[in-house]
C-alpha cells in the first residue's frame, strides 16, 4: 500500500540493495499520517508510516515546530491500540520526534500506565521513553518504580532501568544516585546484558569517588563476573584504578596485574583483548608484563577473523613504538599479513614491522612496500611515509635505498597531503643525514618539474634557496630554478626569484650569471615578481661592504609576531610623515588571552574601559602609562606583567598589580575594585615599603581621587631602580579616606574616615626581565648565534611530582617564550628537550636549550645551555636557575 | 434485493460492534478519572492521583464499544483539549458542582473550546458531579452559572450525577449509547 509513494526510478531497479523508502517525501508522509486519525484503526498500516518518518528523521529530514506537534499529537492518539508491534513504533517515535517538555507530558500518564502494565515489552520501553522526556518532578513520582524495575527478573526491563539511569544521571545525578543499593543488587544478576549495565552505572554513580571506585574493583575482580561486556569494562576501571594509585608505589608487583593476566585465558575472545590491550597501555610496563599479553595478540594475529587480526596488529603497532624488542617475535606473523585482503591490516602489519625491523631486512621490506603501495589509499600511504621516515633516521646507513624509495613514490599519482608528507620527511632527512643532502636536493629538483602543488613548490624553492648554495655544485640547482620562473605561476615565479637571488648572495661566482636571469625577470607580467626582481638587483648590486646585512636581509627569519606587525601596519597605515621601522614593532608575544581565560568572570582589569579586549591590553597600559606626565620621562615601556592579585577572592577590596618595567625605573599600577556598595572610597593610595628591595627609591606616586562601588580604578606608584637585573620584595599597604553611601538614593555623606587594607606583597623577578618572543626556526637562530656567549651548567632540581612539572616550572621561573611545542612533555617519557627563547631587558636576544632526565625515585637532574648576545645575560639567566 | 439488504443488516448488527468515541474533559479534581472507572468497572475509589495527560479506555456497553479520552484537568493540559475533541461522538464536560468558586473559570473554559471553529456541532453533555455533598448546586442553578443556554449551535444536555454513590450514572450511559446509535 506504500506503493504509490514509492518513486520508480528505472535506473536504481537493477541495483542490488534497494531501498524501500528511497525517494519518499516528507510532505507525502505527512498527508499519510492522517491515518492515525482514523476511528478504525489499521495497525499495519500505521506503523508503516511511522517507520517512514522515522526513515525521514534519520536521514537528517527536519519538522517544522508545526509539523512535529502535528505529528506528536496524532500518534499519541494510537495509544488506543493495543497491539504490541505499533505500541513499539509509537515509543520510538515519541523519542524520536522529542516535542517540547510542556507537550510531550500529556503522553506520561500513558506511560505510567504501560510501565506497570503485565506484558514486559511495554514496562521495557515504556520506562526507556519516560526517562527521556521525564523531569526532575516527575522523576521522584516514578522513582519507586524505577528502583523496582531495577531488581526486576526480566533483564530487558531491569536494562532498560538502568541505562536510563545511566543517561538521568547526567540531569538528576542525587535521585540517581539513591539507587546505588538496587545497582549493587543487579550487577550480581544472572543476566549478561543487566550485568554490564548495572557495573556501567555503578561505576558511574561512583566515578568521583576514588576508593570507591577502587573498592568496587576490588571486589570485583576477586568475584565471578559472567558477562564478557562487564568484564571488558571491569578491565578497563581496573586500569584507571592502578593509574591512579601505580604512582605512588613505584616499585614491586603491581596490584590488579594477576587479575588481567587471568583474563588473558578468559573464554571470550574480547575479554582476552581487552586484557592484552590493557596490559600493553600500563605505564612503565616491563618486559616481563608485556609477554604474555604479546603471546595472545600473536595467536589473534592468525586468527580467521579479520577483526580481530586488526585489533591485535594496531595493538601491536603502538606497542611498537615504545617496545619494539618485545613485538620482535610477532615477525614472522605479521610479515603474512603484508598480503592480507584487509588493507588497513596490511598497511598496519607493514608499519609495525618497519618499527621493529633491523638494518639487514629494510632492503627485503622495501620491496615489498613497492609492491603493494599503489593498491592503497592516501591516508594509508602516509602513514607508511611516516614510517620510513623514522626508520631511516633510525638507521642513517640505509639513506640510499629509502631516499629512493621516497623518490620513486614522490613521482607517482597522489593527493595534496600524501605529497606534503613526502617532501617533509626528505625536508627532514637532508637536515639530519648530511650525506643524504645532495641526493636528497636533486629528487626534490625533480620533483617540482612537474609539481602540480603551488605551496609546496614554494616551500621546495625556499629550502632550496636556504641548502642548494652550500652545496658543492650550486650551479646545478640554477636551471630547475630558472625553469619555474619561465613555466610557472605567478606565486612560485616570485619565490623562484627569491631563491635565485639567495644563491647570487652565498655563491660569488654565480652571482654576474644570476644577474642576467633577475634581468630577464624585471619583464614578468606580474608585478610581485618583478618588485622582487627589481629589489634584489639593487641590495645584491651594491658592493661587498654591505654583504653581511645583506644576507641578513635575505635569509633571516621575521622576528616578530605577525599579530603585532600586523597591528603596527595598521597604525602607520593613517597618514603620517616618518618611514616605517621594523623594529618598532613589539617583540611580545601577547599571552594575555590565557591570563584571562584564567580569571574568568573576572572584569577586565582597571583599564577603566571594560570593552578592550586582551589582543590591546599591552597597547592599552602602553597609551595609559604615556598620559601620565610624571612617567614620560622614564622611556620606552620595555615589559608589562600580568596582573598579579594582591587580596583573596570576595574581599571587600580587590586589588591587582601590574608591572612596568622601564630601563631605569618600575611603575606598580595597581587596579583597584571596591565591592561594598555602602562606600565610597577617596584619596586612594598604596603604600609601598621597598626597605626589602635594595637599591630602588619612590619617585612619583599617582593617587585615585575617588573609587566608587563596582566601578574599577588605578593608582600608580613608581620607583627608581638600579641598573641592570634588580630584584626585591615591596610590601604594600591600600590606604584611603571611607565615605559611607546609602545605596538606594546614592547619597554621599560628607564626613569620610580614613583607614588602611594590608595588601600581600609583589616581587620583582628574573621573569619580569624577558620578553616572550619566539623564534621561527631554533635550530637555526642556535646556530645563528654562535657559540662564543654560550654557558652550560648542570643543575639538580630534586625530586619532582613529574617531568612534566619540572618543566613547566622552569618555563615559569625564567618566563620565555617555548619554541616548537616543546613544553608539551609526552608522558612516560624519561627525559626531555625544551627550547626557549625570549628577549632580556636592553633588546638582547637569548635562546635556551634545557635537557632534563629524571630517573627512579623522581629525581630530576637539569642541563641548561644558553646562547645570547652578551655573556654577561647568559650569566644572568644561569644565575636566575641558581638562585631558583 | 431489499430483503437481502436487511438480511445483511441483521447479520451485521449480530458480528459487528458500534464504535463510539468520547473525550471527558473538565478542571482538575472535578472527577474525570472517577467517573471512567465507575463506567467501565462500577468501582469507587477516594484517593485518585491527578491524571498527567490522557487515559485512554475502551468500554463495552451493549454492543456498543465506547472509546474514552480521559483528559488531564490542570491548566498545562487546558491547551490540548481540543486536540483530543475534533471529531468525537460527544463531549463529555465535567464540573465539580460542589466547588462553588471555580464554576466560572469551569465555564470560561468550557466556552474557549466551544468556540473553536474544528469543534462545531458535536454534541456536548455536561454533568455537575459530587451532587452526595449537601453544598452541591442544583441542576437549575448549574445551568445558570454555566451558561448552558446561551450554546446554541449544539446538542447540549446536563445530568446531575454522584460518582461516589452511582447516581444517574445509568442515564449518562443511556444518553451516550442513544448518541451512538443516532450517528451511526
Amino acid at each position: 500500500m506504500a506503493q504509490p509513494l514509492v518513486k520508480k526510478d528505472d535506473d536504481r531497479d537493477d541495483e542490488a540493495e534497494y531501498s524501500p523508502f528511497l525517494g519518499i517525501e516528507k510532505g507525502a508522509v505527512l498527508q499519510e499520517a492522517r491515518v492515525f486519525h482514523d476511528p478504525q484503526l489499521d495497525p499495519r498500516r500505521c506503523s508503516q508510516v511511522i517507520t517512514k518518518l522515522l526513515y525521514l528523521l534519520n536521514q537528517g529530514e527536519s519538522f517544522t515546530k508545526v509539523e512535529a506537534t502535528e505529528v506528536f499529537f496524532a500518534v499519541t492518539k494510537l495509544f488506543q491500540s493495543k497491539e504490541i508491534g505499533l505500541r513499539r513504533m509509537v515509543y520510538l517515535i515519541i523519542k524520536e520526534l522529542s516535542p517540547s517538555a510542556d507537550e510531550v507530558i500529556i503522553v506520561t500518564s500513558s506511560l505510567m500506565k504501560d510501565m506497570n502494565s503485565k506484558s514486559d515489552m511495554y514496562r521495557a520501553n515504556a520506562i526507556r521513553v519516560l526517562c527521556r522526556i521525564t523531569d526532575g518532578t516527575l522523576l521522584t513520582q516514578i522513582e519507586r518504580y524505577l528502583k523496582q524495575a531495577i531488581v526486576d527478573k526480566n533483564p530487558v526491563v531491569a536494562s532498560a532501568a538502568l541505562v536510563s539511569g545511566i543517561h538521568l544521571l547526567q540531569t538528576n545525578p542525587d535521585i540517581v544516585r539513591r539507587w546505588s543499593n538496587e545497582v549493587q543488587e543487579a550487577v550480581q544478576s544472572r543476566a549478561a546484558l543487566v550485568q554490564f549495565h548495572a557495573l556501567a552505572l555503578l561505576h558511574q554513580i561512583r566515578q568521583n569517588d576514588r576508593l570507591a571506585v577502587s573498592k568496587l574493583v576490588t571486589s570485583l575482580t576477586k568475584g565471578t563476573v559472567r558477562s564478557p561486556l562487564a568484564q571488558c569494562l571491569l578491565i578497563r576501571y581496573t586500569c584507571q584504578v592502578m593509574r591512579e594509585t601505580g604512582l605512588n608505589a613505584p616499585t614491586g608487583d603491581r596490584p590488579f596485574y594477576d587479575y588481567l593476566e587471568g583474563c588473558l585465558r578468559h573464554k571470550a575472545e574480547m575479554v582476552i583483548f581487552e586484557a592484552a590491550r590493557a596490559i600493553t597501555e600500563l605505564s612503565g610496563v616491563t618486559n616481563r608484563e608485556l609477554t604474555p599479553a604479546i603471546t595472545v595478540l600473536q595467536l589473534f594475529l592468525s586468527s580467521s577473523k579479520p577483526v580481530l587480526r586488526f585489533a591485535a596488529v594496531r595493538t601491536l603497532n603502538k606497542v611498537a613504538m615504545t617496545h619494539p624488542m618485545a613485538v620482535t617475535n610477532c615477525n614472522i606473523d605479521m610479515e603474512s599479513l603484508i598480503s592480507d585482503q584487509n588493507r588497513s591490516i596490511a598497511t598496519l602489519a607493514i608499519t609495525t614491522l618497519l618499527k621493529t625491523g633491523n638494518e639487514s631486512s629494510v632492503d627485503r621490506l622495501m620491496k615489498q612496500i613497492t609492491n603493494f603501495m599503489s593498491d592503497i589509499a592516501d591516508e594509508f600511504k602516509i602513514v607508511v611515509v611516516d614510517a620510513i621516515r623514522s626508520l631511516c633516521l633510525k638507521f642513517p646507513l640505509k639513506y640510499r635505498s629509502l631516499m629512493n624509495f621516497l623518490s620513486n613514490i614522490l613521482r607517482e599519482e597522489g593527493g595534496f597531503e600524501y605529497k606534503k608528507a613526502i617532501v617533509d620527511s626528505i625536508v627532514i632527512l637532508i637536515r639530519d643525514i648530511p650525506d643524504a643532502k645532495e641526493s636528497g636536493l636533486f629528487h626534490l629538483c625533480e620533483f617540482i618539474e612537474d609539481c602540480e602543488f603551488t605551496y609546496l613548490s614554494t616551500q621546495i624553492l625556499h629550502f632550496l634557496g636556504n641548502e642548494g648554495p652550500k652545496t658543492s655544485d650550486p650551479s646545478k640547482y640554477i636551471r630547475y630554478i630558472y625553469n619555474r620562473v619561465i613555466l610557472e605561476n605567478a606565486t612560485v615565479r616570485s619565490s623562484a626569484v627569491s631563491t635565485l637571488a639567495k644563491f647570487g648572495a652565498v655563491v660569488e661566482s654565480l652571482k654576474p650569471r644570476i644577474f642576467i636571469l633577475l634581468r630577464r625577470c624585471l619583464f614578468d607580467s606580474d608585478d610581485e615578481v618583478r618588485d622582487r626582481a627589481t629589489l634584489y638587483l639593487n641590495t645584491l648590486g651594491d658592493d661587498g661592504s654591505v654583504a653581511q646585512t645583506n644576507k641578513d636581509f635575505l635569509f633571516g627569519s621575521l622576528d616578530v609576531p605577525l599579530v603585532n606587525l600586523e597591528i603596527s601596519l595598521k597604525t602607520y597605515a593613517s597618514p603620517s610623515e616618518e618611514p616605517f621601522d621594523i623594529d618598532s614593532v613589539p617583540k611580545e608575544v601577547k599571552s594575555q588571552a590565557l591570563a584571562e581565560k584564567k580569571a574568568p568572570g573576572k572584569k577586565p582589569t582597571g583599564l577603566g574601559a571594560p570593552s578592550s579586549g586582551p589582543k590591546s591590553a599591552v597597547d592599552a597600559y602602553e597609551k595609559i602609562l604615556s598620559s601620565i606626565p610624571e612617567f614620560s620621562s622614564f622611556g620606552k615601556l620595555f615589559k608589562s606583567s600580568a596582573p598579579v592579585e594582591l587580596t583573596e577572592a570576595e574581599t571587600e577590596y580587590a586589588v591587582n598589580v601590574v608591572k612596568h618595567i622601564y630601563d631605569g625605573h618600575v611603575v606598580f599600577q595597581y587596579n583597584c575594585t571596591n565591592t561594598i556598595p555602602e562606600q565610597l572610597l577617596e584619596n586612594v593610595t598604596v603604600i609601598v615599603d621597598a626597605s626589602e628591595a635594595e637599591g630602588f627609591s619612590e619617585v612619583a606616586v599617582k593617587p585615585l581621587r575617588s573609587l566608587p562601588y563596582d566601578s574599577p580604578g588605578q593608582t600608580f606608584v613608581a620607583f627608581e631602580k638600579p641598573e641592570g637585573l634588580a630584584f626585591g620584595k615591596f610590601s604594600n599597604m591600600l590606604k584611603f579616606i571611607v565615605k559611607e553611601v546609602d545605596p538606594s538614593t546614592g547619597d554621599v555623606e560628607e564626613d569620610g574616615v580614613e583607614d588602611e587594607y594590608q595588601l600581600e606583597d609583589v616581587e620583582l623577578v628574573a621573569a619580569d626581565y624577558i620578553l616572550k618572543v619566539g623564534v621561527s626556526n631554533f635550530r637555526n637562530a642556535w646556530e645563528g648565534m654562535g657559540p662564543e656567549c654560550e654557558r652550560v651548567d648542570e643543575y639538580g632540581l630534586g625530586v619532582r611530582e613529574s617531568l612534566a612539572e619540572a618543566v613547566s616550572a622552569v618555563i615559569n621561573i625564567l618566563g620565555m617564550q617555548p619554541c616548537e611545542g616543546t613544553e608539551v612533555v609526552p608522558s612516560n617519557s624519561r627525559s626531555h628537550t625544551c627550547l626557549l627563547s625570549g628577549v632580556f631587558m636592553g633588546n638582547v636576544k637569548v635562546l635556551v636549550r634545557l635537557s632534563f632526565g629524571i630517573d627512579g625515585p623522581k629525581q630530576v637532574a637539569m642541563k641548561l645551555a644558553v646562547r645570547s648576545e652578551d655573556e654577561t645575560v647568559s650569566d644572568a639567566i644561569h644565575e636566575i636557575i641558581a638562585s631558583g | 434485493m431489499g430483503l437481502w439488504e436487511s438480511l445483511l443488516n441483521w447479520l451485521r448488527s449480530l458480528f459487528f460492534k458500534q464504535e463510539m468515541e468520547l473525550s471527558l474533559i473538565g478542571l482538575q479534581n472535578a472527577g474525570k478519572t472517577s467517573l471512567v472507572n465507575v463506567i467501565a468497572t462500577g468501582g469507587y475509589s477516594e484517593d485518585m492521583i491527578p491524571t498527567i495527560g490522557f487515559n485512554m479506555r475502551k468500554v463495552t456497553k451493549g454492543n456498543v464499544t465506547i472509546k474514552l479520552w480521559d483528559l488531564g484537568g490542570q491548566p498545562r493540559f487546558r491547551s490540548m483539549w481540543e486536540r483530543y475533541c475534533r471529531a468525537v461522538s460527544a463531549i463529555v464536560y465535567v464540573v465539580d458542582a460542589a466547588d462553588h468558586d471555580n464554576v466560572s473559570i469551569s465555564k470560561s473554559e468550557l466556552h474557549d473550546l466551544l468556540s473553536k471553529p474544528s469543534l462545531n456541532g458535536i454534541p456536548l453533555l455536561v454533568l455537575g458531579n459530587k451532587i452526595d455533598k449537601p453544598e452541591a448546586l442544583s441542576k437549575q442553578a448549574l445551568t445558570d452559572q454555566m451558561g448552558l443556554k446561551s450554546i446554541t449551535d449544539r446538542e447540549v444536555c446536563c445530568f446531575m450525577i454522584s460518582c461516589r454513590n452511582s447516581t444517574n450514572i445509568d442515564s449518562v450511559i443511556d444518553w451516550l449509547v442513544k448518541h451512538s446509535k443516532s450517528k451511526s
